[in-house]
């Protein structure tokens, strides 16, 4: 018992060595916010054959929104990569702002909500209710 | 010279465990110095480490319900099988490596088996520690009832230890993005770098593929071959990314989605179809497989205008 926790304990510190060499080298994917086109770039490699109407780019960059037909493509960054989900337009127009993040519930337990960075130029939600109906 | 049947004479994977330290920062210091192409996020790689970290913990927790069984198997073995007989580490090596072919996909075919196996998948890079990224619930899942048959027919437990744990060690250099392409004779019968880059692609291209352990011959084979192509780099991931680094989300997630539907079953069929099917099913086919990806994805590949003769000539 005492050879496997030792055994542990020695493994542990190796993968914190591991960890902060990962960090020291910053050798991450570089980044950078996204704009209209790259939103929709991205959209079309993770939801192909969705044709999106209007995109909405979260106020960091760090995410997206796009409405296809009555489904909403959601896109948001993790570390240097990106997730992506879909969701009914209806419930996406009608998600709580908080702290200036809109909470998208993407009712997925491997990716259970999506916070993306509202600013006054990009406000949420992207629609009017007159243009949702128009819609 | 003899040999204990089933205390193994040691652990490839413990005596293993340095070059994995050394070989990952190697490979991150090539990265950091743009001789080798590696791409290391610090949270993502604090995940697949953990993840092998937290493997070593999940694998003493079923280690002997798994031992108990091992051994009562081995008490009524068809045959004795020597551990110091050279034909018999061959027949090991073959038929081990066969066994982890079906293993993996089965793991990967159908859900109650990807669930345990899908975490090894989940990073969007693919380097080194990835390798480690290992499951928590293997042994939940009960995968390591594919080997007793081995033990059945007198191959001593020791020696299937050993080749399984030579296997897994094998599989680790194959993590990497920093090896390009192996000789042909190399990349024809040994599970490569290239081979495994197309099985932890999420293009509909390459789902479902390259399932090998150490030789790619079964694939070859069995038909689940697919060869890495220049036109389409490999995107890494499962098809659906999960939304955060949260270590238990990443062990643990796809059982809760198993549950999440278990509970809004209307039938036994759709209980079996959750439970059984292929990771994607739904009662409605609402959903998408990886065989529904793939055929969507020729579909868009055959309505794609092919260029004249003089566009090509062109280019």
């Amino acid at each position: 018992m005492n050879a496997t926790l030792i055994q542990l304990a020695a493994s542990a510190a190796l993968v914190a060595l591991m960890i902060a060499v990962a960090g020291w080298a910053r050798i991450a994917r570089p980044f950078a916010p996204l704009d209209e086109a790259a939103a929709r770039t991205l959209l079309a490699g993770e939801f192909p054959g969705r044709i999106p109407d209007r995109v909405w780019i979260a106020g960091d960059g760090a995410g997206a929104v796009a409405r296809s037909g009555e489904d909403a493509l959601v896109v948001y960054r993790l570390g240097d990569s990106w997730v992506a989900r879909s969701m009914p337009w209806r419930l996406a127009m009608v998600a709580p702002v908080r702290r200036g993040r809109v909470l998208l519930k993407l009712r997925d337990p491997a990716a259970p909500m999506a916070r993306l960075a509202v600013s006054g130029v990009n406000p949420w939600p992207p629609e009017t209710p007159a243009e949702a109906l128009a819609a | 010279m003899t040999l204990d049947p089933i205390t193994p004479a040691f652990s490839p994977v413990d005596w293993a465990v340095p070059v994995f330290v050394v070989t990952i920062v190697l490979e991150i210091l090539l990265a950091r110095f743009r001789k080798a192409r590696a791409v290391y996020e610090v949270r993502d790689t604090a995940t697949s480490l953990g993840m092998g970290l937290g493997s070593q913990i999940a694998g003493l927790l079923t280690a002997g319900v798994v031992l108990a069984a091992t051994l009562w198997v081995y008490e009524h073995r068809l045959f004795t099988l020597p551990m110091t007989a050279w034909w018999a580490w061959v027949a090991v090596f073959f038929l081990e490596d066969l066994t982890y072919y079906w293993f993996h996909r089965l793991s990967h075919e159908r859900r109650f088996w990807w669930a345990a196996h899908v975490n090894h998948h989940t990073s969007q890079h693919y380097n080194l520690s990835t390798a480690l990224r290992q499951t928590w619930t293997g042994g939940i899942a009960g995968t390591w009832l594919l080997w007793l048959p081995l033990i059945f027919l007198g191959f001593p437990p020791a020696m299937v230890a050993i080749q399984k744990g030579i296997s897994l060690v094998y599989q680790y250099w194959i993590h990497t993005e920093a090896i390009k392409k192996l000789p042909r004779w190399f990349e024809a019968v040994f599970n490569t770098p290239s081979h495994h880059r197309v099985h932890h692609a999420r293009n509909p291209r390459y789902l479902d593929a390259n399932y090998a352990g150490i030789l790619i011959i079964w694939d070859r084979m069995f038909g689940s071959y697919i060869p890495e192509t220049d036109e389409e780099p490999c995107r890494y991931g499962v098809v659906h990314n999960l939304g955060d680094f949260n270590i238990f989300r990443v062990a643990f997630h796809e059982w809760m989605a198993i549950g999440k539907d278990l509970a809004g079953s209307r039938s036994p069929r759709e209980v079996v179809g959750y439970l059984f099917g292929p990771p994607g099913w739904s009662p409605d086919g609402s959903r998408d497989t990886s065989a529904t990806l793939k055929a969507k994805w020729r579909a868009r590949e055959a309505a794609m205008p092919t260029p004249a003769p003089e566009q090509i000539a062109a280019e």
